[in-house]
């Protein structure tokens, strides 16, 4: 009997915590999910490094990604490169807009988030924390890794 | 009305001569390529420069001779565009490598920020990408003639009293700026030059590495 209690409590245990952990990766709550958030990999003097990932909009409201933080930065920003005629314009935006039920693909050559004078370049492989800032009042630490460019181009190397 | 007649007139020799010269050279080889342009014009050198390279040695025309090279303009403080291009260039070679390409070309970074991207700073920086990559900075007269000969074009994003505000390059930066940092608009094209010095042809962008070396074997072969 006993043995039996110890079993449903143990189980229980790992169901919260297994419910909690699932939580924190994607806010049941607000319906913004975030998927392969990583940052670029860069020289170890870079003055400016790039973040990207894929915001899900699970919601029925459009939000905006307002803002994002991270420690160790003079500044995080918002930005999108636009391709303007062959001129590629760096355009520092307010917020980065994902419509209800919809998605933004932050990448490489459009949508980023910018980190700014950082105190020490990460190395490749370690992780970045960013916290996302959103219009409906919800905000999500992420962490971002660190790696050398989109998941597909990893085989090539 | 003459001068509308001198002007149709000379349009009608630039496209005379630009037909001229990309047409019975390298006519049949620019209808081949798949991500670049020809734009070799043997009446258009390179203009005579003079800047240094990440070793603090000089690069000039010379630099240029004798082997085919890949050059691109960049800036370090650059989040986006820039490592994109350079990591580009790096998988782009690798290719050229492993498929035994019968020309690697040499690779060379400019930068369009010589302010702030000291040869000792790019040394690093490019570095990075690639061992091999030699980054070059100098004086800024020297950069924006070659940028100009490139017809490649840049403009500088800096805020004033809150506001972004964009300059032409030609503009002094306020002083302030470097503290305050600021940005660079720019194009992006990689361009191949020949082993005489001069411009080949221009990859705009995006940049497929796979048509890209494709290209550059095309156009080793019929040069």
């Amino acid at each position: 009997m006993f043995y039996k209690i110890k079993t449903i409590i143990l189980a229980l245990a790992a169901f919260a915590g297994f419910t909690s952990s699932f939580a924190m990766s994607s806010p049941q709550s607000t319906g913004i999910v975030i998927q392969d958030p990583w940052v670029r990999s860069a020289p170890s003097n870079a003055p400016a490094l790039g973040a990207f990932m894929k915001i899900h909009n699970n919601s029925n409201q459009n939000v905006k990604l307002i803002s994002a933080y991270a420690e160790g930065y003079k500044d995080v920003q918002l930005h999108r490169t636009i391709d303007d005629g062959g001129m590629m314009r760096m355009v520092e935006q307010e917020f980065i807009p994902v419509t209800a039920k919809g998605k933004v693909h932050l990448k490489p050559g459009s949508w980023h988030v910018m980190l700014i004078k950082p105190e020490k370049v990460p190395a490749k492989g370690e992780v970045v924390l960013i916290t996302l800032k959103f219009d409906n009042g919800s905000s999500q630490a992420v962490k971002f890794k660190v790696r050398k460019g989109k998941k597909m181009m990893m085989h090539h190397h | 009305m003459l001068k509308k007649v001198l002007i149709l007139a000379s349009v009608f020799v630039v496209i005379l001569v630009v037909f001229v010269n990309t047409g019975n050279d390298y006519k049949s080889l620019a209808k081949q390529l798949k991500a670049s342009h020809v734009v070799y014009n043997p009446d258009k050198e390179l203009p005579a420069f003079s800047l240094v390279d990440h070793n603090n040695n000089k690069f000039d025309n010379q630099q240029l001779e004798g082997d085919w090279t890949l050059l691109l303009f960049i800036y370090t403080h650059c989040p986006d565009v820039c490592p994109t291009e350079l990591a580009n260039v790096s998988m782009l070679k690798a290719n050229l490598v492993n498929s035994k390409a019968e020309v690697v070309p040499n690779v060379v970074a400019i930068t369009f920020d010589p302010l702030r991207d000291t040869p000792e700073l790019l040394k690093d920086y490019v570095a990075h990408f690639d061992k091999d990559f030699l980054g070059v900075s100098g004086d800024k007269a020297q950069i924006d003639k070659l940028v100009d000969a490139f017809g490649a074009y840049y403009e500088v994003v800096i805020e004033k009293d809150g506001k972004t505000v964009v300059q032409k390059s030609s503009v002094e930066l306020p002083e302030t700026a470097v503290e305050d940092g600021y940005f660079i608009n720019h194009t992006a094209w990689i361009y191949l030059l020949s082993p005489d010095g001069q411009i080949f042809a221009g990859f705009p962008t995006p940049h497929n590495i796979f048509d890209m070396s494709s290209d550059i074997n095309l156009i080793v072969e019929n040069y």
